[in-house]
């Protein structure tokens, strides 16, 4: 919905972009800092509703890329999102009507709150992925077929670069390439497109369902189960489909590795339901799958979410550890990733769970 | 023979030991001053001893430092330099503190280009001019704490040494502190630690001073140590320049108690206390580290805390009427006039076990009225409690032994799900004495390297270097350090190569010649 992004309002869509992580997306911590000393100085953020979103209005996504961890010590910059967008009207010679965020899960759902506040461009209510995922080739804009490119990096030392390639595929390696050159981490604004091309391809209004699941998540009291309702209530008439609390159980394993640059792991859980099979989660820097004795509970482009039973916080998979007592939640997939093309994008994750 | 003494909230515990025999021990209330808690805790030691002659060292664990940063006193105001521009810009030293600690603090924070990238490139070069500056305002400013942190300075601390350097010859009276030398990677952390220590340390003179003036009033001129949060020890030198690594020493004291009352070196230990209950797991006779950022006083940091699971369960935690629900409001101290057991009109955990039959505390008759229901009821819920925070805080699912200390251990009852054995060790009241009393010395560093470029042998003996380098400078003796543990972490976000190594050695204290042998007064 239309409206403003106020710094009272900041800690609620971090909450709640971390249930829509589902496992990923990395701590919002730094992200949400930034976002507050920077609406602390700009004043709050116009939110533009998609059906608001004039169809011939130039729209860019604004992100971070590369790996969270190196921002550790890397940090980020108040106005690295501005200065992108800036460098974005410079170097491709046209300043956008609206920016739209990559990924709503995460600290991606915040770095574009603070260039649309400080340059008093709105942001769309919505999002890319309406999750978190690891590739730019899994956006529902690549999925759309908007080219991504031109496309601006920009590193910590605000150094520009703009790109020009053929296609996603091309992009997603020099992207990312530039990022860790650059420290590992770096902002870029890319796909450019119209209103009426955002408008058929954005997770619509997750800002604002981020901004609700965040304010009941904090606020309230009661476990998973005593919460479902509330929860599912907060998703009726979204983009989403139905919330369910499909499981519950203490984590009695889990292990990852790091292959190819991504987390990857097996949780188990051993179920409340008592003389029930073991629960297996996948994990790829988000949670992919949950089986139990063979049968598939749910799965990509289903969204995961695990929680703490006591209070449903979302818990990332790198803090799952022995002994949590823990609720699994399947959140339908938004229709974006149930098209046959949308179905690709995400083929090669869904594979590695489903052999 | 060594004294160890906790200094907690409420009571200040002591113990006298000789090698493994405790010889004296006692329980006192911590005094406003905290100095005349420590001189009777010592007092009630040489009476029940005789003599307190032949002393070799005191040890202390002390709550001050952790609970002035909570209550916002004896801090001193500090300048914040991050060298780490041009990352960071709009996040100063500070962001994210609550307003009030900020203030107590001064506002005097400083950013300014340098530090390195995680592939050991320079972030950006020093600006010598912008140091000078810097300085030059700070002399001015007649500020002498002084806290520095470097982007990435646990690889490579050269920008916080040459800073320090620079102000060194300026402002020749300056404590200052390097985030490098008290924390780990996360360079907001890491420098949110410094601050805290910087703000710390014209306190922490002013506690070693006390500390030293009560043990001389006692006639007792033999070293003295204070805990680390790690449950390795420091010299009284180390902690005016380190007091922040006091932070959580409580807890890791009582621990390490446990450990050495039990001699078992894995078992979860159970804390229990007035209010609440601590628990936490003891590996290879340490505790486990928390691995979560950890907030001291609404300050986010990333020291080495001990891995603890708090839960509202303890002597004075009120029972409801049906005993189906237990605290977490509690009587605290007042236990003692509240508790029905002791004439008071308040229904507290320590009645329900008194009208169990599980202990003898006060006079049962009082509670003898309580019906079988409740009573029941209420002792299912505590076990509860227990068993569940005790299966949360388990490495994994084999059973383990379950230790109890505390003044509130009588709660426990006889056997708990996931506990191989229920451990209720005598002298467990005053465990976290005899904790400090037991500590060793330790040492930790954390370096990176390319093990394409440095064999792995020569990296991990360039980190066990360091790190006896600092058990050394915190009193240990060099002959005597051992590795406990080697941690080797891939950096993912890199193609290959780069690896994280941490290291930890301890080791027994430095015997120096002038071990008091003189009779105490």
């Amino acid at each position: 919905m239309s409206g403003q992004i106020t710094l009272e309002m900041l800690d609620d869509i971090a909450a709640g972009a971390a249930f829509l992580a589902t496992g990923g997306g990395g701590d919002p911590y730094l992200a949400c800092l930034c976002a507050k000393e920077g609406l602390k100085t700009y004043g709050p953020a116009q939110l533009l509703d998609p059906d608001d979103l004039a169809d011939d209005a130039f729209v860019i996504a604004v992100g971070g890329v590369g790996a969270p961890t190196t921002s550790l010590e890397l940090l980020p910059s108040v106005d690295e999102a501005v200065r992108v967008v800036e460098a974005y009207g410079e170097l491709v010679g046209r300043m956008p009507d609206a920016l739209v965020s990559f990924e709503i899960g995460g600290s991606n759902s915040l770095i574009p709150i603070v260039a649309a506040a400080a340059l008093g461009i709105p942001i769309v209510d919505g999002d890319g992925m309406g999750r978190a995922l690891p590739e730019a080739t899994m956006m529902t804009y690549a999925i759309a077929g908007i080219a991504p490119t031109p496309a601006v990096g920009l590193d910590y030392a605000g150094n520009t670069e703009r790109f020009d390639v053929e296609d996603v595929k091309a992009y997603e390696p020099v992207i990312r390439r530039f990022a860790m050159e650059r420290g590992g981490m770096a902002v870029s604004a890319e796909f450019g497109m119209s209103g009426a091309e955002l408008k058929a391809c954005i997770v619509s209004r997750t800002v604002t369902l981020s901004a609700e699941l965040g304010r009941y998540l904090r606020g309230g009291e009661g476990n998973a189960l005593e919460r479902e309702a509330d929860l599912a209530a907060l998703f009726d008439g979204t983009i989403y489909g139905k919330l369910e609390l499909i499981a519950s159980g203490l984590v009695s394993d889990y292990t990852s590795k790091v292959v190819g640059g991504y987390d990857v792991g097996e949780a188990t859980l051993e179920s409340t339901v008592p003389g029930s099979p073991d629960l297996t989660v996948s994990v790829k820097n988000e949670y992919l799958a949950v089986k139990q004795g063979g049968e598939m509970l749910a799965c990509l482009p289903d969204l995961i979410t695990i929680v703490d039973f006591e209070t449903a916080r979302p818990i990332n998979a790198e803090r799952l550890s022995f002994g949590q007592r823990v609720s699994v939640f399947r959140i339908g997939s938004p229709a974006h990733y149930t098209t046959p093309e949308g179905l690709a994008s995400l083929q090669g994750l869904i594979d590695t769970v489903t052999d | 023979m060594r004294i160890g003494i906790d200094v907690g909230g409420t009571h200040t515990d002591a113990v006298l030991l000789d090698g493994e025999t405790i010889l004296a021990s006692c329980k006192e209330l911590t005094s406003a001053d905290v100095i005349s808690g420590v001189k009777a805790a010592l007092s009630e030691l040489q009476r029940q001893a005789g003599t307190l002659r032949g002393l070799e060292t005191v040890m202390i664990g002390t709550t001050q430092f952790t609970n002035a940063v909570v209550e916002r006193r004896e801090l001193s105001q500090v300048a914040a330099i991050r060298i780490g521009l041009p990352s960071g810009r709009g996040l100063p030293p500070g962001a994210g503190w609550p307003e009030d600690i900020l203030e107590v603090l001064g506002e005097h924070r400083y950013a300014l280009p340098g530090g390195y990238l995680y592939d050991g490139k320079p972030l950006s070069p020093l600006d010598d001019e912008a140091m000078r500056a810097c300085v030059k305002d700070i002399a001015a400013k007649g500020l002498t704490n002084i806290a520095i942190a470097s982007a990435f300075s646990p690889a490579n601390p050269e920008p916080e040494l040459a800073m320090a350097e620079m102000m060194k010859a300026s402002i020749p009276d300056a404590t200052i502190t390097l985030s490098h030398q008290i924390g780990r990677l996360g360079l907001l952390e890491r420098e949110n630690a410094a601050l805290l220590n910087a703000a710390l340390r014209p306190f922490a003179g002013r506690v070693v001073e006390a500390f030293v003036g009560a043990l001389s009033e006692m006639g007792i001129t033999c070293p003295l140590y204070i805990s680390q949060n790690d449950g390795t020890l420091m010299d009284a030198e180390f902690v005016r320049e380190f007091p922040a690594l006091t932070f959580s020493s409580g807890p890791t004291n009582s621990l390490r108690g446990a450990a050495r009352l039990t001699g078992l070196e894995q078992a979860i230990v159970v804390d229990i206390g007035g209010t609440t209950s601590d628990v936490g797991v003891l590996r290879g006779g340490f505790p486990r580290e928390s691995n979560r950022a950890v907030d001291v006083g609404g300050v986010r940091t990333n020291f080495r805390m001990p891995d603890i699971m708090a839960l509202g369960l303890g002597g004075g935690s009120l029972v409801s009427e049906d005993g189906l629900t237990i605290g977490p409001q509690s009587v605290g101290h007042r236990l003692v006039s509240e508790a029905l057991v002791f004439g008071g009109s308040t229904l507290t955990a320590t009645d329900i076990v008194v009208a169990a039959g599980r202990a003898d505390v006060g006079d049962p008759a009082k509670v003898a009225h309580l019906s079988a229901q409740t009573v029941d009821n209420a002792m299912t819920t505590m076990r509860t409690m227990l068993e569940e925070t005790i299966r949360q805080m388990k490495p994994d699912k084999q059973p383990l032994p379950v230790v109890l200390v505390g003044g509130g251990a009588i709660l426990a009852p006889e056997k708990l799900a996931h506990a191989s054995q229920l451990l209720t060790p005598e002298n467990s009241g005053v465990a976290n004495a005899i904790g400090a009393a037991i500590a060793l010395v330790g040492g930790e560093a954390e370096i990176f390297a390319d093990y394409r470029e440095e064999p792995r042998a020569a990296a991990l003996d360039r980190a066990k270097a360091q790190a006896c380098e600092v058990a050394v400078r915190a009193g240990g003796d060099p002959d005597d350090l051992r590795t406990t543990e080697i941690e080797e972490t891939p950096l993912p976000y890199m193609d290959d190569g780069v690896t994280r190594i941490r290291v930890k050695v301890v080791g027994s204290l430095l015997r120096t010649a002038n071990s008091d042998d003189g009779d105490a007064a």
